[in-house]
């Protein structure tokens, strides 16, 4: 990497491949099936986030049985929006990836489908054992310990045709995307086998153990879905825009820095830990500041010339809206890990926005772009096949909604801290202050959920139209009218 | 970077960079930490600290855990700089890795929805806890925290009311005839929370410097 | 290599993105150096020189150790302000301003202040029960004895805090000496305040 720019080099900036309709057809059944199904899990996270979000309100509501007490909601929550909704879009649009720009098939179609299947089931048992009171009491790994190795041994069955298509690839150099692709690939088994291994089958003692965890959720939403979500930005924004990615050099350091810097922190400023431990998490989390700034300057440059063109296509829509939400999710992560912030905003409703930013207005916008441009292909429709009203009705839901619940949130955050950085305020009294944006928040809340729900159907009516496509290429037993 | 296994080598050796510091590190360093002898002073009788937690005070942490409490409560103290955690009275002192020795699951929570709890076995009593999970605005109007009768049994009295039925006013007592009887879940988790205390200060925090009695010093009036 | 119409640019099954070699842009390095010395201060600063010990807000293991009870006075007064705050805080409250129903103050209260303090010894040995007027106002509860859970030293050192630390009390420290020979005295049963005001102030 040189310090001075040079001119442009001679290559081509758009070179001559051949399309990829012509390359290895995969099998569609397992992108649909991951697509589909974390699609569905969202769906069952924004209902239970929504029930949760409502008890603020009504704090009795469902309070009768212990299935739909908060803690447990909440709980149940957090696994499907991660492990389903999240770590099966990753897979889902990674592989793709992979598959477009090695210019391979997916190898072991069918071992994606089983191990999609096994994760399915696990998460299933997993969240209803969390409603039932088995979750392990770990932010961001709730569910219990029989789960994880039926999860893993999924996650592996699906990881391991990944990385066999990736090594099947045609195409010699790679391309971002998929440094991003394999970064998410490798980095899930790793944090969660560690996780697994050191809270539920061999406990480290005392204060490690939320240590682990809180290390685990950085690394699971900064790097991990941080990197699934960042390889379609990689690819949509140039590819769909007809322009190269500005540079290949900042891509690579985005990356390095990200994997380096992204799992270094989560670990609340005052936690009864070592101050070096709390200071390596401050210093890591700032340091973000340098990938984020890298993908800006990229993207910046990248896109200069067409921001009228970002209109014009769904997918670009979803995932550049969606690369703005990371760089105010990581932005206020930064702010946040600051002793000075993190004294007022520490164990507000701070933390909670930023996730949400994070993973509903970033990861799912993102992912969501994505599945606008990979679906019609798997499914050999054209991509005017979505209902152009219910596209725009999910953008403007979702983005609205996130804009809303996020920013709700922020202020709720960091005026429940500024309120209680005073002690003559009471606890009771600053918690009715908070009353209003979260009423506003649960406003938000519910758009998510509608957007959702029209992506749902406007899928549905894609899957539809295949599956007439499908029957009527088939000769029927009934002679048709006409036929 | 076109090679996998280059790929694949620089990717772990920046996991294994961030395991090292957050996992390994730690566990070598506060990993076999044991009970200590609670303050510098009281060499005289010295207490070990921290203590193991009663039995039911073990299942009622099962409670908290199967009913994600942690998802509103922590149970941590900040330090003096870090927040008002002292001032409000939430503890004497900030929390210490010595102070988690023996829980397990540690939930230390990651919202404060509703106050810190580390030292709340300092600040309630049995019955105060059992009102409160039974009806939460009936201690704290306005409170947000829900309720949970599903911890406890209205049952028809029987020949004598129970010793252990709650004391209710009119308004969410049961009907006439009845009685509430915490579960033995109820007993648990109240026993679990009046044993959340942090207690005295160890080599890692000091007592704060104790203001002297001096007689304040006068400003010098005006020569008269 | 841009159209004049930038939605034509958008293309639907076009050819693969690929990657163009603009260099690192020199304020990007100029900041992640800038960013890395910073973090380097932080960790000097806050790290506690990686010792497991050292909790914010200190900054060194030197500075635990220093601000530590050191001289025997001082471990004296933090030994009788812990045994204060884990045992008569509770119902004489962590300030000593005591509760209705629940303890007397002890923050200005007569009976601590005393000279001499062996009447206030002999409550904290023996326990008090029945009437009795503290700072105007009638009280009648019952305190349990502490001679069997703390030895003289400890005995002593609370009340040196209580006498002398706690709230703007301002009495002499008490010796264990006195302590000792209080609990020689064997005194079935609580304290009242009658037997109080029979012992000599000094």
């Amino acid at each position: 990497m040189s310090a001075t720019p040079s001119p442009a080099p001679a290559a081509p900036l758009v070179s001559p491949q051949t399309p990829p309709a012509e390359t290895g057809k995969s099998c569609p059944a397992p992108f649909l099936y991951l697509i589909g199904a974390s699609v569905l899990w969202l769906l069952v996270a924004s209902l239970l986030g929504l029930i949760a979000s409502l008890k603020f309100h009504a704090p009795d509501f469902l309070a009768g049985q212990p299935y739909w007490t908060y803690g447990r909601v909440h709980a149940a929550q957090s696994a499907a929006l991660l492990y389903g909704f999240g770590v099966l879009a990753a897979l889902g649009v990674g592989l793709w990836l992979l598959c477009r720009l090695g210019r391979a098939s997916l190898a072991g179609p069918c071992v994606v489908l089983l191990g999609t299947f096994f994760w399915n089931l696990a998460l299933t048992i997993g969240i209803a054992a969390i409603l039932c009171g088995d979750s392990t009491g770990y932010d961001a790994f709730e569910m219990p310990a029989y789960c994880a190795p039926m999860l893993f041994a999924a996650y592996l069955m699906i990881g391991v045709c990944g990385l066999l298509t990736f090594h099947q690839r045609q195409e010699g150099r790679l391309y971002p995307s998929q440094w991003f692709v394999l970064g998410s690939i490798f980095w899930f088994p790793w944090i969660f086998s560690t996780a697994a291994l050191l809270l539920l089958e061999r406990p480290a003692r005392g204060v490690l153990q939320p240590l682990i965890a809180w290390w685990y959720a950085r690394n699971l939403s900064t790097v991990f879905l941080g990197f699934a979500g960042l390889a379609p930005v990689f690819y949509f924004i140039p590819k769909l825009l007809g322009r190269p990615l500005h540079s290949y050099y900042l891509a690579a350091l985005a990356f390095w820095t990200l994997a380096l810097f992204g799992s270094w922190g989560g670990i609340p400023e005052g936690a009864p830990l070592p101050s070096w431990i709390v200071s390596l998490g401050v210093v890591g989390t700032v340091m973000t500041a340098v990938p984020l700034l890298a993908v800006a300057a990229n993207f910046c440059q990248t896109v200069r010339h067409d921001l009228n063109a970002l209109d014009a296509n769904p997918t670009l829509r979803f995932t550049y809206v969606g690369l703005m939400f990371w760089f105010i999710a990581g932005a206020q992560q930064i702010a946040g890990a600051l002793p000075n912030v993190s004294a007022i905003t520490g164990f507000t409703w701070f933390g909670a926005a930023q996730k949400e930013m994070f993973h509903c207005g970033f990861f799912a916008l993102s992912i969501f772009g994505a599945f606008y441009y990979i679906v019609p292909r798997l499914l050999e429709l054209e991509e005017s096949a979505w209902c152009p009203r219910l596209v725009k009705a999910h953008f403007y839901l979702t983005f609205l909604g996130v804009l809303i619940s996020c920013l709700s949130l922020l202020v709720c955050g960091v005026g429940q801290g500024i309120l209680l950085a005073d002690p003559r305020h009471t606890f009771p009294e600053v918690m009715k202050n908070t009353m209003f944006p979260l009423r506003v928040s649960t406003l938000g809340d519910l758009c998510v959920v509608v957007g959702t729900i029209l992506f749902l159907l406007n899928f549905a009516r894609l899957l539809a139209r295949a599956c007439c496509r499908y029957c009527a290429a088939f000769p029927s037993a009934k002679p048709k009218e006409g036929a | 970077m076109n090679s996998g296994p280059l790929l694949f080598l620089g990717l772990f050796v920046t996991m294994a960079c961030s395991w090292l510091s957050f996992v390994l590190g730690p566990q070598l360093q506060i990993g076999h930490l044991t009970q200590t002898n609670t303050v510098v002073v009281g060499e005289a009788s010295p207490q070990t600290y921290p203590l193991a937690q009663p039995g039911a005070a073990r299942q009622g942490a099962e409670v908290y855990r199967a009913n994600g409490c942690a998802a509103c409560h922590t149970e941590m103290v900040r330090p003096l700089e870090l927040g008002s955690d002292l001032h409000r009275g939430w503890g004497a002192r900030r929390s210490l890795a010595e102070d988690y020795l023996f829980d397990q699951p540690v939930m230390l929570g990651a919202q404060r929805i509703g106050p810190d709890l580390s030292n709340y076995g300092r600040r309630t009593d049995l019955i105060g806890v059992l009102l409160r999970l039974y009806d939460p605005p009936l201690i704290t109007p306005g409170s947000i925290m829900p309720s949970y009768r599903y911890l406890f049994d209205t049952r028809k009295i029987q020949q004598f009311p129970s010793r252990d039925a709650l004391v209710l006013p009119s308004e969410i007592a049961p009907a006439a005839g009845y009685e509430v009887v915490p579960r033995p879940q109820a007993l648990a988790l109240a026993a679990y929370l009046l044993s959340l205390r942090q207690e005295g200060y160890l080599f890692e925090a000091p007592p704060p410097p104790l203001q002297t009695n001096a007689a304040p010093v006068r400003a010098k009036t005006a020569a008269k | 290599m841009s159209p004049n119409d930038p939605k034509q640019a958008v293309q639907k099954n076009g050819a693969e993105p690929v990657a163009g070699f603009a260099a690192v842009p020199l304020w990007l390095i100029v900041v992640f150096g800038g960013l890395f010395y910073w973090s380097q201060l932080y960790l000097d600063g806050h790290a506690g020189g990686f010792n497991a010990a050292v909790y914010a807000p200190y900054r060194s293991f030197e500075q635990v150790a220093a601000v530590n009870p050191q001289d025997p006075g001082a471990r004296k007064r933090a030994m009788g302000r812990e045994v204060f705050e884990k045992t008569c805080a509770a119902c004489h409250q962590l300030t000593g301003l005591g509760k209705e129903g629940v303890a007397p103050p002890l923050v200005g209260s007569e009976w601590v202040l005393a000279p001499g303090g062996g009447r206030i010894a002999r409550v904290v040995l023996n326990g008090l029960t029945g009437p009795i007027t503290v700072k105007g106002q009638d009280w009648n509860l019952t305190m349990p004895p502490w001679r069997d859970n703390f030895d003289d030293e400890h005995l002593a050192a609370v009340l040196t805090y209580i006498r002398s630390r706690l709230g703007d009390n301002k009495a002499a420290d008490i010796d264990p000496a006195l302590v000792k020979a209080a609990r020689a005295e064997s005194h079935p049963g609580p304290e009242t305040t009658e037997e109080l005001l029979k012992i000599p102030l000094q």
